[in-house]
């Protein structure tokens, strides 16, 4: 068994769910956090191994401005998060990518900073895109405040009061970010540098690290401006409704293209997703516990869902579509559905004749919640090497390469691409900012600069051009002379033997949702409040409601995902 | 200038690209230059010098004609990113003991990366030799190199085969490699032809702003 596939592990498990039905854009734009999500992973082997955490630099004025350090020690080495903070005027505040300045600006260093480090540092992080940072920084991100949040929070803190609850509960953090750079970007260490570490195993550990730790520094930071502001008056904010604050996320298009870019790590978190989901559905029975924790779990997802704002007109169906799910789907498990045998199978078929596909998704990762034991390991396998499925076996019969694009791309088969519908958008890299851009291929002079990402189209493509073809039988002697389709042949290659690999959906089309894309990302992150603000921008919050970093020694394990129950905000 | 190997390999997908390679080829053009620069040896700036040298020249003149008896190139010099990946196309042949002969080829450096691919894939070194130069790869990814003509702009003959592993190959060691400025440049510029003039249009519609981003 290899690494990079937990689809033949041990525990029995039900048939998994078919790629035609799990890589479908509406769907995969209806994940949910789950257990193996990787801001979970992080902080379960952070309690485990019993990471402890300190703050040897916070050096920051009245106005915010100064350097802090966030340390992080874990059993073999020490990570610190350098946090610049800056004076920014509130008309160069903006999240788009093309900003240029920012209210934080973060680095993740390997190791505990000297002071010349930090001098260095604050001449780079500061300018993100503009900076350097070297093999010793492992992130680059930036933040910009709340305007809504931040400075009600310094305000009411300084005067001796708590934030506003509904406020709280209505933004849900006090800084956004706007982007976490890593894996080589801007110099920094290539993942192949880190990704041997244990502490690392899994996928974006060290982004999610970053972002953990930026998490206590917003908190510090209003705590910090109101006793500034007012040392006589000023409080602490009191630790429950501290815990109600994440940090917030921004992402653009930037993000989309990644996971059809990386097919051999997006398979791996589906798989292991996927089977963590098998793994429970083949379970016999569920103890009294057990279906205990899943009602539990169904109540606090249930209160997620209430807190769940967006003004989008796609989200909010969902979230009406959500909200009447799960109250289907309490009064259901209320009424014996998890008696007898076969429960959690038996629950799926059910949802998916009674609940929407937002409810059906949201359903898979509630299953997965009382079963830690069964599924946690499943997040080691979900990193990849995609340069171990890079090279192009040439000896394959150009026959079975046609077999296996017909079944892969089965629904590209059936798109008429000449209508202007299927063809509508071109993905190009825009050359003012070198960022993913999405445009219209009948409105604007774009064609020429269009970016691989439209794989069922390309395959179809292929299809035609293999058809036509008189030579010899290989892979190797059709790609030598039709170098058009190489790309192409890889990524078939690739869903051949990976399933999960490729989206089954024309991501060009006229109806394309880009934020379909991203939140299927941005759930594998353990991101939730997904709140898309355009067709192709979504926002989220992180990290709400866990344990910060001096209170994870001594809170449950992995009890932070959903909101907690009523009882315990009182 | 110091780059990492994320940023080299991303730059030459992007100039290759830009070059005129197609997808497939550029993607591997970029792990090529990578993979050069991981083991110290100058694969930004080759990949450069290459594209320079190949400006204009369609696939058909730089790809080779046929593949029985000695490969060719029906414009001259053969591209080592094009014959490195048809090359790795037969990768299984190549391991059960196939020598395969080049003509002239251009910057035959480029092709260590697609005999390592080889190598990689099937669990045998593999060897090329060309005038002043003989490079064994190893299926780990390391590389014995000998001779003064390793990073040769040209060759006249070089030969392709399986081999015994070498007794010492050098593993990837170079974290971050330092870049030569202007052959960094030309890459930069053969990535600008891949990057579409912003309008105002697109400024606003292509990154999906238009409700207030800053609340």
């Amino acid at each position: 068994m290899t690494q990079e596939n937990p689809v033949t592990a041990s525990p029995p498990q039900a048939q998994l769910r078919s790629p035609d039905v799990v890589m479908r854009l509406e769907r995969l734009g209806c994940a949910h956090q789950c257990r193996l999500s990787f801001m979970r992973v992080l902080l379960r082997r952070m309690q485990r191994e019993g990471w402890t955490f300190d703050r040897p630099v916070f050096d920051i004025d009245a106005k915010g401005v100064g350097v802090a350090v966030y340390c992080a020690h874990g059993p073999d080495r020490t990570y610190s998060l350098v946090a610049f903070g800056h004076d920014l005027p509130a008309e160069q505040r903006s999240d788009r990518v093309i900003a240029h300045a920012w209210d934080s600006t973060f680095t993740l260093f390997d190791g505990v900073p000297a002071r010349e480090d930090i001098v260095r540092l604050s001449r780079n992080v500061p300018k993100q895109e503009a900076g350097r940072v070297s093999a010793r920084e492992l992130s680059v991100s930036r933040a910009n405040r709340s305007v809504r949040m931040f400075e009600h929070a310094v305000s009411r803190l300084a005067a001796g009061a708590q934030p506003d609850i509904a406020v709280v509960e209505d933004v849900g953090y006090l800084m956004r970010t706007t982007a976490v750079y890593g894996s080589g970007k801007l110099g920094a260490a290539d993942r192949e540098a880190w990704g041997e570490r244990p502490e690392f195993a899994g996928s974006f550990q060290p982004e999610m690290l970053s972002v953990y730790l930026t998490r206590a520094y917003t908190l510090d930071l209003v705590e910090h401006l109101a006793r500034c502001r007012a040392p006589e008056t000023a409080v602490a904010i009191e630790p429950h409704l501290r815990r109600r604050f994440g940090v917030g996320n921004s992402t653009g298009l930037g993000l989309a293209p990644y996971i059809i870019n990386h097919p051999a790590l997006f398979n791996n978190w589906i798989a292991a997703r996927e089977t963590a989901l098998a793994r429970v559905r083949a379970l016999p029975s569920a103890s009294a516990g057990e279906a205990a924790h899943f009602r539990t779990m169904l109540a606090r997802a249930r209160r997620n869902a209430a807190e769940w704002r967006s003004e989008h007109p796609v989200q909010v169906r969902k979230l009406a579509e959500l909200t009447a799910d799960l109250d289907r789907l309490t009064a259901h498990a209320d009424g014996g559905a998890l008696d007898g045998g076969n429960p959690w199978d038996r629950l799926y078929r059910w949802a998916e004749d009674n609940l929407s596909v937002e409810g059906q998704e949201q359903l898979v990762s509630l299953v997965l919640e009382p079963y830690g034991a069964l599924v946690d390991g499943l997040a080691e396998c979900m990193g990849a090497d995609e340069a171990r499925h890079f090279t192009i076996d040439g000896a394959v019969a150009l026959t079975r390469l046609r077999a296996i694009a017909e079944r892969v791309y089965a629904f590209a088969l059936n798109v008429d691409w000449a209508a202007r519908e299927a063809n509508a958008r071109v993905w190009y890299v825009s050359e003012e900012k070198l960022e993913p851009r999405l445009g219209e291929r009948f409105d604007e002079p774009l064609a020429a600069y269009e970016q691989p990402l439209q794989p069922g189209r390309d395959a179809v493509r292929m299809l035609a051009d293999i058809e036509a073809w008189q030579g010899e039988n290989s892979v190797a002697a059709f790609l030598l002379r039709h170098p058009e389709h190489r790309h192409t042949a890889r990524r078939i290659q690739i869903a051949d033997r990976l399933a999960y690999a490729e989206i089954r959906d024309n991501t060009i089309s006229a109806d394309l949702l880009p934020i379909d894309l991203l939140r299927v990302k941005l759930a594998f992150f353990g991101a939730n409040r997904f709140d898309p603000r355009s067709d192709r921008w979504l926002r989220i919050n992180m990290f709400q409601d866990a344990p910060f970093p001096h209170e994870l020694a001594t809170s449950p394990v992995d009890d932070w995902s959903y909101p907690p129950p009523p009882e315990v905000l009182q | 200038m110091i780059f990492s190997l994320n940023e080299v390999e991303a730059m030459g997908r992007r100039a290759a690209r830009g070059a005129g390679l197609n997808w497939g080829h550029a993607e591997e053009a970029g792990k090529a230059a990578r993979w050069i620069a991981a083991h110290g040896l100058p694969g930004a700036e080759l990949l450069a010098e290459l594209l320079s040298r190949n400006e204009g020249l369609s696939h058909h003149d730089v790809a080779p004609a046929a593949t029985d008896g000695i490969w060719q190139a029906p414009g001259g010099r053969l591209c080592p990113l094009i014959t490195g990946a048809a090359l790795s196309d037969r990768a299984g042949e190549i391991a059960s003991g196939h020598a395969f002969e080049l003509g002239a080829t251009s910057f035959p450096l480029l092709l260590a990366p697609y005999a390592a691919a080889i190598a990689r894939a099937t669990g045998t070194a593999v060897e090329l030799t060309w005038e002043g130069a003989r490079l064994v790869v190893t299926p780990k990814g390391g590389l014995a190199a000998e001779g003064d003509g390793v990073a040769a702009r040209d060759a006249e003959r070089v030969t392709c085969r399986g081999a015994n592993s070498p007794s010492a190959a050098a593993p990837a060691g170079i974290a971050h490699p330092d870049v030569d400025g202007s052959a960094w440049q030309r890459l930069v510029a053969f990535a600008q032809i891949t990057y579409a003039p912003a309008t105002e249009s697109s400024r606003l519609a292509g990154a999906g702003a238009g409700i207030t981003d800053n609340d």
